[in-house]
Formats: C-alpha cells, structure tokens, sequence
C-alpha cells in the first residue's frame, strides 16, 4: 500500500457554540482520488478550509508527508505543496488567465532581486520557466486560447479550467478541489473525470474531491470520506461505502439527494 | 494595426525626444517639466501602494518630506554631494515608511487610512518643532550642488539628473510590477485568501510595499527639493497629499502609464490656471471625486480600454509569449 500523504486526526473546528466539524478523521495516501462527500451542511468546505489552514482548529492534528502542519499558516502548506480550488470559482478580475495562472507558481519564481530588477535584456529566466510551466499547463487542459483574456471573457467551464491550472502549476504533492463540477454539463463532468483519471495516473498526483454529483465521486474515487453533521460516518472504497446503511440514513434524510 | 505602429515608433523616439526637450525650452518650462519628473517617481511609489496593493495608507506626503529633509539637510547641514545624499533620502523615507507599515500588517482600511494620516500629522508637526535640525518654518536652502563636477544649478543642468533618474526608477518599477512581487500586490488586493493558498505570504508582501513604496516618495522627496532649492514643512501637508491622490486616481490605478499621465496632468494643470489659484484646491477636490465615481480606472484606463495605450500585463516579456502562442496555434491549424 501507498504512503500516508495527508492525515488529519481528531480535527474540530467550532464557531461560537457551533461545531461545524467535530473530530473528523480523514487520511489520503500518496496517488489516491479520495472523495469526500456528505449532506448539506456537512462540514465538508469547513473541513477543508481547516486543512488549508483557513480556519482555526479547537483540536485535532493535520500533517502532510509525515510533517505536522497543523499550526502553519495557509501559504506555508501552499509552499509545502498542498494547493486548492473554490467552491465558487476564485479569479482575479483584472488578471488575465496567464496571470491568474502565474500566481500558482509563485513561491517557486526565485532569482535574486538584483538579477531580476537590474538584468541589462530586461530578460528574468526565472520568469521565462514560469511561462513555459503555464503553458504546459493551459496545453493540457486545452485552454491555451484563453490564456489572455480576462476572467469576464471566459466561459463558465474555462474559468473552472483556469482555477484547477492555477492549483496544479505547481505540481503539487497534493490538490484540494472544492466541488469542481458544480455547473457543468454531463459531457464536461465526462471530461473531468478523465482529467482527474489522468492526473492520477500520469502525475500520480493525490486528489481530494468534495463534490455534490455523487455519480463522479463514486465513479472516480478510489476510497471515500463521508461526513454528516460535522462527523465522519462511513468511509472506504466507493462500494463499502454506498452500501453502508449510515450512509443511506444521511442522504435520505436530505430531499436533494435522496 | 495602426495603434500598435503608433506604439512601436513612439518607444524608439521616446528617449531621443526626452533628451533633446531641454535644448527647446525657457527656464521656466524645463522647471515643469522637472517637476512632472519628480511627480512620475512619487506617483509610481504610490502607484505600488494605494494601485497596486490596494493599501489606504496616507503617508506618502509625510514620506516625501522626509526624503526632501533628508536630502536637504545632509547637503547643508552635513556638506554631503548629492549623489550620496539623495538615496540616503530614499533610505531614510523606506526606514519610516517600514515602521508605518507595522500597523498596516493588522489594520484595513480605515483603520489604516486614520493610522497613517496621524503618523503623517506628526512627521508634520516633528518638521516644524525639531528645529534644532530641521529649523522649523524657516525652511531649509540647499547649497549649491555639484555632480563630479558638473554644475547642477539651474533647471537645465538638473534637468538631466532628475531624467537619468525618473526614468531608471520607471523602468525598475516596470520590471517590479511584472514579476511575482508585482502580481502577489494585486492578488492581495483582490483576494488574500486566494494569495495566501497559492503561497504568499501576505505580510511579508505588505511589508516589503510598504518599503518599496515610501523609497520611491523619499527619492521623489530628495529630487523635489533639488529642484525647488528651499523647502519648508508646509510643502507636505495634507496638499500635497490630496496631489498625489489625485494623480494615481485621475491617472490611472494599477498602471505604470498611470503614473506618467497624472504627473503630466496634475502638475502642468494648476500652472495652466495659475491665475486662478484660490479655484485649484476646488477644482483638484471635484476632479478626484468625478474620477472615483465616473472613472475610476482613471485616464489610464480608458486609454487601455480605447486601443490608445498597449495593455498592461503583469509578466515580463509576455509579448514575446503570445507571439510564440499565435504561432504555435497557426501550427497546430495547419496539421
């Protein structure tokens, strides 16, 4: 069996009196899809930002490649090789994707200043390198026509592209998509499933999917996380997993998926 | 593409130009133009600033002052040459401007515009009461000032000096707001978390502008008191505050043409309307507020949108990327 990659233990997360995620328990080894689903209201985005670092923890541990992460700030797990998308597609307005893109990379641009600022060809090979990795990038997503436009000019499944792009330039150890197929059609999920397929296989690149089309994530993942109610009730292979009556009880219980 | 040609010969001809203007013009002209100069450097520090990193910090005055102070009193007071003494200027002004940025690391907004605003009362009010060094309201002259032996009195022989610098700082700034550094600025501004996920580090980022930003106003400083030769503390008060606003709003936020058009705008305007001098802090005021409402990418803005000015994209050399982009798209059409 693969590496542990990701692991999180015992992690509560509490607004005010609220407990959005209370001890939750999640672990992703190294080249897995992993799925996390669960009802409305789950926990599932807090989870994540908690994993990202974006919210505070009451408790709990989170550590990445056997390195304890759980008090580093969210750039120093970005640096660390954790990246992440939006639920709602996150671009700069007034960037264009090649832009948007870049910013993926930054941590990974170094040159000293003076060679930067004071190069007599105004020429940076460190900013050259950063353009070659984008354009890998855009290749393989197949949305190097967009690279200089502005998010507004995009369509709908671009923009998702441009955010997924923007977490994988990187090449990360890990990517955190937060609902990716939100507002896609069939044929476009079709597609992401490939890609994420791909991405596994090619890159042996570790996936964590939170994602309402359950259809993807049973299809895709190879093991799954289900919260409800901010605690985790089931989780093992797609199959283990929609078999388990818990599991049923959870989503009966909410009239969009039952 | 007749802008673009426009474009190309406008770059070739540009320095060419810039170095013949002070064989055509009487004192008084090249001493707007000097002063437009200078207002380029301060514009792009708080261009970096308030444009870029979207920072409501008012300091910037106070930062020029002191630049201005530095550079003067370390020429008279001190006998250094100038060419030490103005990026001492730059230095002193980064030094302050870092310790405003320490409160910035924690406030948004208008906590920070109220923090800042103070701390530039105070550097205000430090210029007129220290007077053992900064001789209070008398003001401070400069001496007459050499450059390796050239003379730099007079608004002509200056003239060169305060290019050679402009535009060396105009092409650093340039370069700093297309690399990393320069986009980070931006991602800050409109998204931190986003920042902070693709591994900024926030304030660190806000620090480092912070610096950058307060060098370019204490450079500005320095050069504004060449070229005006008497400073007193009253030249960096609220006024000259409101001018710079004014510049980077009416100019163009976000934008390197930005800078150079609000210079040119806001410093050639009011000797246009000297007569009517009691109108220009009414009419500076009005402006800002149609701009902020109406414009508020300002002049700059428009031009990028009409095909005027080229666009600006925050990588370097990225011209060169869409060439081999378009070309590699026409291959791929062909197969």
């Amino acid at each position: 069996m693969s590496p542990l990659l990701l692991s999180a233990s015992g992690l509560t997360v509490r607004f005010g009196g609220l407990i959005a995620v209370n001890e939750a328990t999640l672990e992703v080894t190294e080249g897995e899809i992993h799925g996390l689903i669960g009802p409305n209201g789950a926990g599932k985005t807090t989870f994540f930002n908690a994993l990202s670092g974006l919210v505070a923890t009451a408790s709990g541990r989170v550590e990445l490649a056997g390195v304890d992460i759980t008090a580093l700030a969210p750039h120093d797990r970005a640096s660390l090789g954790m990246r992440r998308t939006f639920q709602s597609v996150q671009l700069i307005p007034q960037f264009t994707v090649l832009e948007n893109i870049l910013i993926g990379l930054h941590d990974q641009i170094r040159e000293p200043v003076w060679r930067s600022l004071f190069s007599w060809s105004g020429r940076s090979r460190a900013e050259d390198l950063a353009q070659q990795q984008v354009l890998d990038i855009v290749r393989m997503l197949g949305i190097e026509g967009a690279l200089f436009r502005v998010p507004a000019e995009l369509t709908f499944v671009e923009q998702r592209l441009a955010e997924i792009a923007r977490a994988l330039v990187s090449r990360p150890k890990i990517v955190m998509l937060d609902e990716p197929a939100a507002g896609l059609s069939p044929s476009e999920v079709t597609a992401l499933n490939q890609l994420l397929r791909r991405l596994r296989n090619d890159w042996n690149l570790t996936i964590i999917l939170v994602e309402h089309v359950l259809s993807l994530v049973l299809d895709v993942s190879d093991r799954v996380t289900v919260l409800d109610r901010g605690k985790v009730i089931s989780r093992g292979t797609p199959q283990q997993v929609s078999s388990d009556p818990q599991v049923k009880i959870a989503y009966l219980g909410d009239d969009d998926h039952a | 593409m007749p802008w673009d040609t426009i474009h190309l010969w406008v770059r070739r001809l540009f320095i060419p130009i810039l170095l013949a203007i002070p064989f055509f013009t009487d004192r008084y002209v090249q001493y707007v133009l000097n002063l437009i100069m200078i207002y380029v450097v301060v514009g792009i520090g708080l261009n970096f600033l308030l444009g870029y990193a979207g920072q409501f910090a008012f300091a910037h005055a106070a930062l020029m002052g002191i630049g201005a102070y530095a550079c003067a009193l370390l020429m008279s007071r001190l006998a250094f040459p100038f060419w030490i003494a103005l990026p001492m200027a730059g230095v002193a002004a980064m030094l302050v401007g870092s310790l405003v940025a320490l409160p910035a690391m924690r406030m948004k907004r208008v906590y920070l515009a109220l923090v800042t605003l103070a701390f530039a009362e105070l550097i205000q009010w430090i210029l007129i009461h220290w007077k053992t060094v900064t001789l209070g309201t008398d003001g401070v002259s400069l001496p007459p000032t050499q450059l390796f032996g050239y003379k730099l009195t007079g608004d002509h022989p200056m003239a060169y000096v305060i290019l050679f610098v402009a535009a060396t700082l105009y092409v650093l700034g340039q370069r700093v707001v297309t690399s990393r550094f320069g986009r980070a600025l931006v991602a800050l501004r409109e998204n931190e978390i986003v920042a902070q996920c693709s591994g900024i580090n926030v304030t660190k980022t806000k620090l480092y502008v912070f610096a950058l930003s307060s060098f370019y106003a204490g450079i500005g400083g320095g050069l504004f008191a060449l070229a005006l030769g008497f400073i007193v503390p009253d030249g960096f008060g609220l006024f000259q505050l409101v001018v710079h606003f004014s510049l980077v709003v009416i100019g163009g936020l976000i934008s390197m043409y930005g800078s150079v058009i609000g210079a040119v705008v806001l410093t050639a305007l009011p000797e246009l309307l000297r007569d009517f001098q009691w109108l220009q802090e009414i009419i500076y005021g009005f402006t800002l507020v149609i701009f902020i409402l109406f414009m508020p990418d300002g002049i700059a803005g428009l031009g990028k949108r009409k095909g005027w000015l080229p666009r600006e994209i925050l990588v370097r050399n990225w011209r060169d990327l869409e060439q081999r982009q378009r070309s590699h798209a026409s291959q791929e059409g062909r197969k």
